[in-house]
C-alpha cells in the first residue's frame, strides 16, 4: 500500500513537473492606451521585446535605460528577452506559432524578405509621428520597396567604405581624401614611403573590399547575374578589376600577414597603429578602438571610383532595425516604444553608448564614426553586403575563397582569377 | 499482477509519448520535408510543394555540399586515424602501469571539459596569429620563417590540428575501459610463455579491443558528420570553403547567411536525411567487419 502511495505521488510529481515545464508565460496583457488609475498613457500594458543583443552588451544596456525611462513616462512595462544574434534562427518558427512578443530586431533584409507576413503595418503611425523627419530616407525606401509597406524602423544604421587613421594622413601630407582608383594607389604609396602599412584585410571581409570594387568596375547587377551564372572571363571588367587588386596587391600595400584572420589584421590599426585603412562597415571602428583598448582618430571617404566604371557612387548601407508582430495586441504603444528608442534622447545615448551612428539623423555620431552621417545623407541606392557576390547562396563560401587567393596572391593576372570564379560553376 | 502492469504502463506511458512527440514526429517530418520545397523549417504543410527527388538533386549536384563531403571525409579518415592512434597509444602506456597515470589521464581528457569555444579560440589567438602566435614564435627562434596557419591553403589543416587536440582523451578513456576489462592473467601467461610487451599488445590487447574499435568507431563517425562548432569558429563570421562540414551547410541552407536571406528547409532536411542515411551504413559496416561475440574472456 506504502509503495503505492508513493508511486502515485511520484507520478503525480511528474505530472505537474511536465505541466509546469510545457506552460507558456503570459503573453502581453491590457488595451492598448487604456488609462485608468496612474492616469498615465500606457499605464498597465506589458510589452515583450526580443532583442538581437545581450544584457550586457552597451546596446542592451541602453535599451534597458530607454525601456525605464519609458515606463517613467508612459507606465508601459517593457519585458526584454535577450536573443542574441541568433535570433534570426528562432525567428520565424516564433512569428509563425504566434509566439507572444510584440518587438523584435533584426537585419533589416530578413525583415522584409523572411518576416513580412508576421510584422505590423507601420505606415500610419509613422505618418502621424513624423518618422520621416527621423530617421534616413535611404532605408524607409528599401523596406518600402522590399516589403511594399514600412515593415520595421531603423534602429542601428550601418554604412561601408574605406575607413581610415586621419592621423596617418595628416601625418603624410595628404589633406585629400582620394576620389579615385589612381589617387587612392598614390596616397598608398604615399603611404608606405612614409613607413606605413597602407591597408589592414581580414579573409572574412575581403569579398566586401572586392564587390566594392567589382561594383565600381561592372556595377553590382551585373556582379550579381555572374555570382549566379557564371561567365566571369568574358566580362572585361572582372579582369580589371581583378588586375587592379593584383597590382595593389604585388606593390606591397596590404598590412603584413594580409589577409590575415578576422579580427587580427583590423584590431593592427590600433594595436601597432602603423596601419592606415580598411575597407569595411562602419562597426569596424568601434570594434578596433575596443579590442585595442585605443582611440583612434577615425574619419570614412566613400570608395574609390575606377576609370569608365558603371557606378562611381553607391555606398554600402544596411540596418538592424525595430518590427512589431502583427498579432501585437499593443502595436501603438509597441510603436511608440520603438519610436522612443530610435529618435532623440535615447538614440543619442544608444549611440554614444555603443558607439554606433544613430538612427535619428538630427543626433549627432560619436567621434569614431565621424563622417558616416554624411555619407548615409547622400546615399539614396545602397549596395548590398559583398554587392552582389553573395547572390549564390550555394557558391558563396566557395566565391569568397576564391577571393581571398586574390588577395593571397594566387593568381598571376586577372584572366587567371577569372577563370578560376568559372572552374566554380 | 494486473495492477502491476498497470502501473508500469503508467510509467512508461509519458516516456513512450515524449519519444514518439520529440524524437520519432521530428524524424518522420524531417523525412517528408525533405521531399518538399519548404522555405522556413516550421511552414505549415499547406505552404509546402512537392519537389520529388529535386532537394537531392540540388544538394548533391552543389559545390559546396561537396566540398563539405569532402571535408569530413578528410576528417574523418585522417583525423580519425591520428585520434584514434594516439588515443589508444596513451590508453596503453597510461594502462602500463606508469606513475602519475590518474593526474595524465586528467590531464589528457582535460581538453574535453574546457568549452570548445574558448579552446578553439586559444588555438586561433595564440597558437596560430601570425604575429604572436606560438608555432611562427617556434619557427622564429629555430631561425625559420613563420606562416600564415589560417590563411585559404592551411586553415582546415589548422582547424583539424586544433579538433584532434581536443578530441583524444574521450577516446582514450574507452580503450582504457576496454584495456582494463582484459584479464591480467592472459598478459602474465604470455610473459611466461616468452612474449614481450610489442607482441602481447599485437597478439593479445588489440583482438580483444575489437568491440571497443567498434564503439569508438561509431562514436567517431557520428562526431564527424555533427562536427559543426569548429567549423563555426575557423570561419567566423561567414562560412568559408575551406572548412565547410554539412552540418555547416545544413544551418546555412535553412537559416540563411550574412547577406543572404535565401532559405530551403526542404534541402536542409534532405541534408540531414542524408546525414543519419550514412550514419546507419557506417554502423551496419561495423557491425559486419568487427564482430564482438566471438571472442569470450
Amino acid at each position: 500500500m506504502k509503495k503505492k502511495v508513493i508511486s502515485v505521488l511520484l507520478a503525480a510529481a511528474m505530472v505537474t513537473g511536465l505541466v509546469a515545464g510545457c506552460g507558456s508565460s503570459s503573453g502581453s496583457g491590457g488595451d492598448s492606451g487604456s488609462s485608468d488609475e496612474g492616469g498615465k498613457q500606457y499605464d498597465g500594458v506589458e510589452l515583450t521585446y526580443w532583442s538581437m543583443w545581450t544584457s550586457a552588451e552597451p546596446q542592451g544596456q541602453a535599451l534597458q535605460e530607454a525601456a525605464d525611462a519609458f515606463e517613467e513616462e508612459t507606465g508601459a512595462h517593457i519585458t526584454f528577452e535577450w536573443k542574441g544574434r541568433d535570433i534570426k534562427n528562432i525567428l520565424s518558427s516564433a512569428l509563425e506559432s504566434e509566439e507572444s512578443f510584440d518587438l523584435f530586431e533584426d537585419d533589416y533584409t530578413r525583415i522584409t524578405g523572411n518576416y513580412v507576413d508576421y510584422v505590423a503595418d507601420l505606415t500610419e503611425m509613422a505618418d502621424a509621428a513624423g518618422y520621416a523627419d527621423k530617421s534616413y530616407q535611404v532605408f524607409n525606401d528599401v523596406v518600402n520597396e522590399n516589403a511594399g509597406f514600412l515593415a520595421c524602423v531603423t534602429e542601428q544604421p550601418s554604412v561601408g567604405g574605406v575607413f581610415y587613421n586621419k592621423d596617418i594622413f595628416d601625418d603624410c601630407g595628404i589633406t585629400e581624401t582620394p576620389t579615385t582608383w589612381d589617387e587612392f594607389m598614390e596616397a598608398c604609396q604615399t603611404m608606405k614611403d612614409n613607413g606605413y602599412q597602407p591597408m589592414a584585410l581580414d579573409s572574412t571581409y575581403a569579398p566586401f573590399w572586392f564587390g566594392y570594387h567589382l561594383a565600381r568596375t561592372i556595377g553590382e547587377d551585373a556582379t550579381a547575374d555572374l555570382a549566379v551564372n557564371g561567365g566571369w572571363s568574358q566580362n572585361e571588367g572582372v579582369i580589371q578589376a581583378a588586375d587592379d587588386i593584383i597590382e595593389f596587391v604585388n606593390a606591397g600595400y596590404l598590412a603584413d600577414g594580409a589577409p590575415d584572420e578576422y579580427p587580427a589584421s583590423q584590431n593592427k590599426m590600433g594595436i601597432e597603429q602603423n596601419v592606415a585603412m580598411v575597407v569595411c562597415a562602419n562597426y569596424v571602428t568601434s570594434e578596433v578602438n575596443q579590442n585595442s583598448g585605443t582611440e583612434l582618430n577615425w574619419g570614412l571617404f566613400a570608395y574609390p571610383t575606377v576609370e569608365n566604371g558603371a557606378d562611381s557612387t553607391s555606398t554600402f548601407a544596411g540596418a538592424n532595425s525595430i518590427a512589431i508582430t502583427s498579432y501585437s495586441e499593443n502595436q501603438q504603444a509597441a510603436f511608440d516604444f520603438a519610436m522612443y528608442i530610435v529618435t532623440g534622447e535615447q538614440d543619442q545615448n544608444k549611440a554614444d553608448l555603443a558607439n554606433q551612428i544613430p538612427a535619428d539623423p538630427n543626433n549627432t555620431a560619436p567621434a569614431s564614426q565621424a563622417g558616416t552621417t554624411e555619407v548615409l545623407e547622400a546615399t539614396d541606392a545602397p549596395l548590398t553586403w559583398n554587392m552582389g557576390l553573395n547572390e549564390n547562396a550555394d557558391l558563396m563560401s566557395v566565391i569568397q575563397e576564391t577571393v581571398v587567393k586574390l588577395y593571397e596572391g594566387s593568381y598571376a593576372t586577372g584572366a587567371d582569377f577569372a577563370a578560376a570564379m568559372d572552374a566554380l560553376y | 499482477m494486473k495492477k502491476n502492469r498497470i502501473f508500469i504502463i503508467g510509467f512508461i506511458l509519458p516516456c513512450l509519448l515524449a519519444l514518439f512527440v520529440m524524437y520519432l514526429y521530428p524524424v518522420v517530418r524531417t523525412v517528408a520535408m525533405s521531399f518538399f520545397g519548404i522555405e522556413s523549417v516550421t511552414s505549415d504543410v499547406s505552404n509546402w510543394t512537392f519537389n520529388g527527388i529535386d532537394n537531392y538533386i540540388k544538394i548533391f549536384t552543389s559545390p559546396t555540399f561537396q566540398r563539405a563531403m569532402r571535408n569530413v571525409l578528410i576528417i574523418w579518415i585522417i583525423g580519425g586515424i591520428i585520434i584514434l592512434s594516439i588515443a589508444l597509444l596513451f590508453a596503453v602506456i597510461l594502462t602500463s602501469g606508469i606513475r602519475f597515470k590518474k593526474f595524465f589521464r586528467a590531464a589528457i581528457y582535460m581538453p574535453n571539459i574546457i568549452s570548445a569555444v574558448a579552446l578553439a579560440t586559444m588555438w586561433i589567438q595564440y597558437i596560430y596569429n601570425q604575429d604572436y602566435g606560438l608555432l611562427n614564435q617556434i619557427l622564429s627562434t629555430l631561425g625559420l620563417e613563420g606562416k600564415n596557419w589560417l590563411g585559404t591553403d592551411m586553415k582546415f589543416w589548422a582547424m583539424l590540428g586544433a579538433f584532434c587536440f581536443g578530441a583524444v582523451g574521450y577516446y582514450m578513456l574507452i580503450f582504457i575501459n576496454g584495456i582494463e576489462r582484459i584479464p591480467a592473467d592472459l598478459g602474465e601467461a604470455a610473459t611466461i610463455d616468452g612474449a614481450n610487451k610489442v607482441q602481447q599488445f599485437f597478439q593479445i590487447t588489440l583482438p580483444l579491443l575489437r568491440s571497443i574499435f567498434k564503439t569508438n568507431i561509431t562514436f567517431w563517425s557520428v562526431n564527424c558528420l555533427t562536427f559543426f562548432l569548429w567549423s563555426k569558429m575557423f570561419s567566423p563570421v561567414s562560412t568559408e570553403a575551406s572548412t565547410v562540414v554539412p552540418v555547416v551547410y545544413l544551418y546555412d541552407t535553412v537559416f540563411g547567411t550574412v547577406g543572404n536571406v535565401q532559405r530551403d528547409a526542404g534541402a536542409g532536411a534532405a541534408i540531414g536525411v542524408v546525414l543519419a542515411i550514412i550514419v546507419g551504413v557506417i554502423y551496419f559496416v561495423m557491425n559486419k567487419l568487427l564482430k564482438d561475440d566471438d571472442l569470450e574472456f
